[in-house]
């Protein structure tokens, strides 16, 4: 949890970088992701995500929205919903494809209620609605690589 | 598998119901949320310092770029019109082209930059006796001829045009050749046999082809050889005139062949 932070910093860091032009990739909610997935699959494990990204969310809406709790609740849908399906997943269809897969559908998710939510949802901010979605595009492929690695050498 | 799911379920909901007390103190308590705004902005302040500092740097390198664009685009175009400026002036300051027994001087008064190398417009025409065919000189050098008259203007067809034919000798050899331009500022001396050896900087005169063109007019000199085509080598000829700067220009007044107005 302690990189997640940095990597909440490291998101915040990099919307600091880009106001005006762009929204910077969820790098926090896709870190969180994948540490939760890539460690031992129990419920309490879980539960603590559960808050950590709560709580992740609702500090950014602090720094950069005008209604705390939105993307603290869209991250915890988030969360929620990926373990729910990996841990449904056989251990032997638990892919780097998957993970890219429901990590990229919940990154996904996240972008376009906040697109539904902005107020003048427009031209404009469809644009910064999909240059979001594309930077998330490499991160998420780092994150599989990284995961597709340590299953390999993990014997996953 | 209902007992595993047990604490997430509850965890998810309760975090749920923590967003939306949230969401709706954002409403009730606005100044409350904006306090914690506030709180949470400053305590980011110092992690954000240097993200802050680097764009402004960005900022600062693409406004220095955008500005030193844009004054180099203005550079430009002030150089342009200090150009058209200085040639203007030039023009007026030329002195006034001086009719003689043999010459008639004439102002430049139009030259196109898509027939830069052709053709130029003078100011005298059949009135003041420029006849068609008439060689025109600069500096004591043929720079072309007259190609058509008005009442008080005419066109001349430089020495640099591509359709510009005019018989020419090497004083030194001899030596017969035609003179040809390729409307990109060259003189070529064409039909000259391969065998000759031609010294850079031999005069390149007229030739007597008829009354309306006496012999002996300088050309230029040869610069040096070309390429071997169908069996002659041209020489490439300079112009004794400065056919880029071209104010003035003097008509020989010619008995024969020019007709009258064209």
């Amino acid at each position: 949890m302690i990189i997640s932070s940095f990597v909440w910093l490291l998101q915040d860091f990099l919307q600091v970088l880009v106001t005006r032009l762009i929204l910077a990739p969820e790098i926090f909610l896709l870190a969180a992701l994948y540490k939760l997935i890539s460690g031992p699959q129990s419920p309490r494990r879980a539960a603590k995500w559960i808050w950590f990204v709560f709580f992740g969310g609702v500090l950014w809406d602090l720094r950069w929205a005008s209604v705390p709790g939105m993307s603290g609740l869209l991250n915890v849908a988030a969360l929620a919903s990926v373990y729910w399906i990996w841990d449904r997943t056989p251990t032997a269809g638990r892919s780097a494809l998957l993970f890219a897969a429901i990590a990229g559908g919940a990154h996904l998710f996240s972008g376009v209620i906040h697109y539904l939510a902005w107020a003048l949802p427009g031209q404009a901010a469809m644009r910064t609605f999909a240059i979001q979605q594309l930077l998330m595009i490499p991160v998420l492929a780092l994150l599989c690589v990284i995961y597709a690695f340590k299953a390999s050498n993990t014997h996953v | 598998m209902v007992s595993k799911l047990n604490p997430i379920l509850v965890n998810t909901l309760l975090a749920f119901l923590c967003g939306l007390l949230l969401i709706w103190s954002s409403s009730a308590f606005p100044g409350f949320v904006r306090a914690m705004v506030d709180k949470w902005g400053a305590a980011l302040y110092l992690p954000e310092v240097p993200a802050l500092e680097l764009r402004t740097l960005v900022q600062a390198t693409g406004n220095w770029v955008m500005e030193r664009k844009s004054l180099q685009d203005r550079n430009s175009e002030l150089e342009l019109e200090n150009l058209a400026l200085r040639t203007a002036l030039q023009q007026e300051l030329a002195p006034e082209p001086q009719d003689s027994s043999e010459m008639i001087g004439a102002r430049v008064t139009l030259r196109y930059p898509d027939a830069w190398w052709k053709e130029i417009r003078i100011d005298r025409g059949s009135k003041h006796g420029v006849r068609s065919g008439a060689p025109a000189l600069s500096d004591g050098f043929i720079i072309g001829k007259v190609a058509s008259v008005g009442e008080d203007y005419a066109w001349v067809e430089l020495v640099t045009s591509s359709s510009f034919m005019l018989a020419a000798v090497v004083d030194d050899t001899w030596d017969l050749g035609v003179i040809n331009g390729d409307d990109r500022g060259n003189i070529w001396l064409l039909y000259t046999p391969p065998e000759k050896e031609f010294q850079r900087g031999m005069i390149i005169s007229t030739a007597l082809v008829g009354d309306y063109l006496p012999p002996g007019i300088p050309i230029g000199k040869i610069w040096g050889e070309g390429d071997l085509r169908d069996g002659f080598m041209p020489q490439k000829v300079v112009s004794g005139a400065h056919l880029t700067q071209l104010y003035s220009v003097q008509i020989l007044r010619t008995g024969g062949a020019g007709g009258g107005a064209d």
